[in-house]
């Protein structure tokens, strides 16, 4: 369970999140406008940014939990694979999920190198392993991630745009990891792809953002039951465009 | 089949590299501008034997430890800012410590403090001063312009050289002759004393790059990943920078500064062996101390009137690598 109790949050000096307090019981998917802050709640519940209030995960404040505690307990899956290391393999990748798991200046245990094997034939990249991440396509470096956040074995896994860069086959492959990940994880998914949204069938938070010169407001609304959310009149009147009949279609 | 002849070429290449590296280590002592002969240097008493395990010996040491300190330093370098570019030397790290040194000359402190030479001391501190002065600029950076920070280290340089001018002129002829002949970076050492200190320092820099290799694996992927895996990069990146610095700091206040090694040998490597940083960490110590080995013969074998300055010699193949490593980065 994640509490979020007066979150406020900058980036680039301006307050992207302010006030916000939120109990996510469950798999959350997030939703929102381009610069409504969506990445930026991710990234300070990661502790990749300073924010102020508090956050909970399972009780424990995160502010003192040690970083490889915290990485224990999430991973972040980020939108595109960024790699200063060209030669870095598939295989060397994933295991860096253990990381977190790992003795401190010892290698990578035997059981390290195994839980890795099977995260590799579970997502069924196995054939890629001494390939270099480089070398892979959009989509297989977007399984690479996931096998890397699996490797790391986390209760919450956070998901940032995972089908930004995809052609539709690949997003299909996807979103259907992530609804089979339900499972064992607690899921939070932050996208614009309402396909994706509406297949992988969460809770919904829809953070909102309108600016006029006068002032800027925020504000969130939450959907416990996604049918809700996922209505074309619902959806027309947050996003301001006509839908019609939003079909999921990755079954 | 085209593929198994390239891999064939350069498991070829490397064995070669390797032979020729460790027979240059082995017959380096014997090149220079007095021929050996081998059978005086195993008579105690001679000459021959002095000139050999007190001179000759202790160099080649020397120039191992350093071509091990500046390559290993330039690979942490290029790791932690993920630039092909950075190296304490094009940072400016070298060149504080010159200033440092020349500053220690220019006083006159000739005498020794705790049995370390002032210059020594000041140069130390030259370098250490510009990785924290580097490290504060560059808080007023973007997370990832690691270019700025290349900048920003060449202006220190530009400033330092300009200091330096000015204890140039004000200083006497005496002083600015030692003064030159420190900046061009030399490897002459006498007796054991500065070899086995550079060796510890080696020592110590390859231990600490070494126990911190699966941290670096993980920075050379991002800052951001690495702090996802649970490492505190910024505390990681101090260490390190500072147990480098050390090493840099001591090496260029004994030899002056020696440049372009710490970008050439990575590079290399890498080239040789492309895999991820952790698996290159112990092949760039031994390449690094072979490839100063080999130019330090280079200048002893050559017959000119008095010896060339090392410093000379890799700046001269360094700078035209530099251009090439600046060009085919672009090109990408």
């Amino acid at each position: 369970m994640i509490e979020l109790k007066d979150f406020s949050c900058k980036f680039d000096e301006k307050i992207v999140l302010q006030d916000i307090s939120l109990k996510i019981k469950n798999h959350l998917t997030i939703l929102g406008a381009n610069g409504s802050g969506k990445s930026t709640l991710a990234k300070a519940v990661c502790g990749l940014i300073t924010f102020n209030g508090k956050i909970f995960i399972e009780s424990k404040n995160i502010s003192e939990l040690s970083l490889i505690e915290r990485a224990k307990t999430i991973s972040y899956i980020p939108a595109k694979l960024a790699v200063y290391d060209s030669f870095i393999t598939l295989y060397e990748f994933v295991l860096l999920g253990r990381f977190p798991h790992k003795k401190s200046f010892l290698d990578y245990s035997k059981r390290d190198e195994n839980i890795t094997k099977q995260t590799l034939e579970f997502l069924k990249i196995n054939h890629l392993k001494n390939h270099t991440l480089s070398s892979l396509s959009s989509g297989e470096q977007q399984l690479a991630l996931i096998a890397q956040a699996l490797t790391q074995q986390s209760k919450i896994i956070i998901f940032d745009e995972p089908t930004a860069n995809l052609d539709p086959h690949n997003s299909k492959i996807i979103a259907q990891h992530i609804k089979g990940l339900k499972e064992y994880h607690q899921i939070i998914l932050i996208t614009h792809d309402l396909h994706l949204a509406s297949y992988v069938d969460n809770s919904v938070a829809f953070l909102k953002y309108t600016s006029s010169f006068r002032a800027t407001t925020r504000n969130l609304s939450y959907y416990e039951d996604p049918t809700k959310f996922f209505k074309d009149s619902t959806l027309q009147k947050l996003y301001g465009v006509k839908f019609n009949n939003l079909v999921p279609n990755y079954d | 089949m085209e593929l198994n002849l390239t891999i064939w070429y350069l498991t070829m290449i490397k064995i070669g590299i390797w032979l020729v590296g460790i027979s240059i280590l082995i017959f380096s002592p014997f090149i220079g501008a007095v021929n050996l002969n081998i059978s005086e240097i195993l008579n105690a008493n001679s000459l021959t034997s002095q000139i050999f395990f007190d001179l000759r010996v202790p160099r080649v040491l020397f120039a191992f430890f350093a071509g091990t300190i500046l390559s290993l330093s330039g690979l942490l370098f290029q790791t932690l800012f993920r630039n092909a570019l950075m190296t304490p030397y094009t940072l400016g790290i070298s060149s504080g410590a010159v200033l440092g040194a020349g500053i220690a000359i220019k006083l006159g402190l000739s005498s020794l403090f705790f049995g370390v030479a002032a210059i020594s001391i000041f140069g130390f501190f030259g370098a250490i001063l510009t990785v924290f002065l580097l490290i504060y600029l560059s808080q007023f950076l973007k997370n990832s312009q690691h270019e700025s920070l290349l900048l920003l280290g060449i202006a220190l340089s530009l400033f330092y050289t300009s200091a330096l001018m000015i204890i140039f002129y004000l200083g006497s002829a005496m002083q600015n002759d030692m003064l030159i002949r420190f900046t061009m970076g030399s490897l002459s050492v006498i007796g054991w004393q500065s070899p086995i200190l550079l060796g510890v320092i080696a020592f110590i820099l390859l231990f600490f790059i070494y126990i911190y290799r699966f941290e670096l694996q993980l920075l050379s992927i991002s800052d951001e990943s690495a702090t996802l895996k649970g490492i505190n990069t910024k505390g990681v990146t101090l260490l390190l920078l500072i147990v480098s610095s050390l090493g840099i700091g001591t090496l260029v206040s004994i030899s002056g500064p020696i440049g372009f090694v710490g970008l050439i040998v990575p590079h290399m490597v890498t080239k040789l062996y492309p895999s991820t940083v952790n698996h290159r960490i112990i092949k760039t110590a031994f390449f690094g101390g072979f490839f100063l080995v080999f130019c330090d013969t280079i200048t002893r074998g050559l017959s000119t009137q008095s010896e060339l300055p090392i410093g000379i010699i890799t700046a001269l193949i360094g700078g035209p690598f530099f251009i090439y490593l600046i060009i085919s980065r672009s090109k990408r």
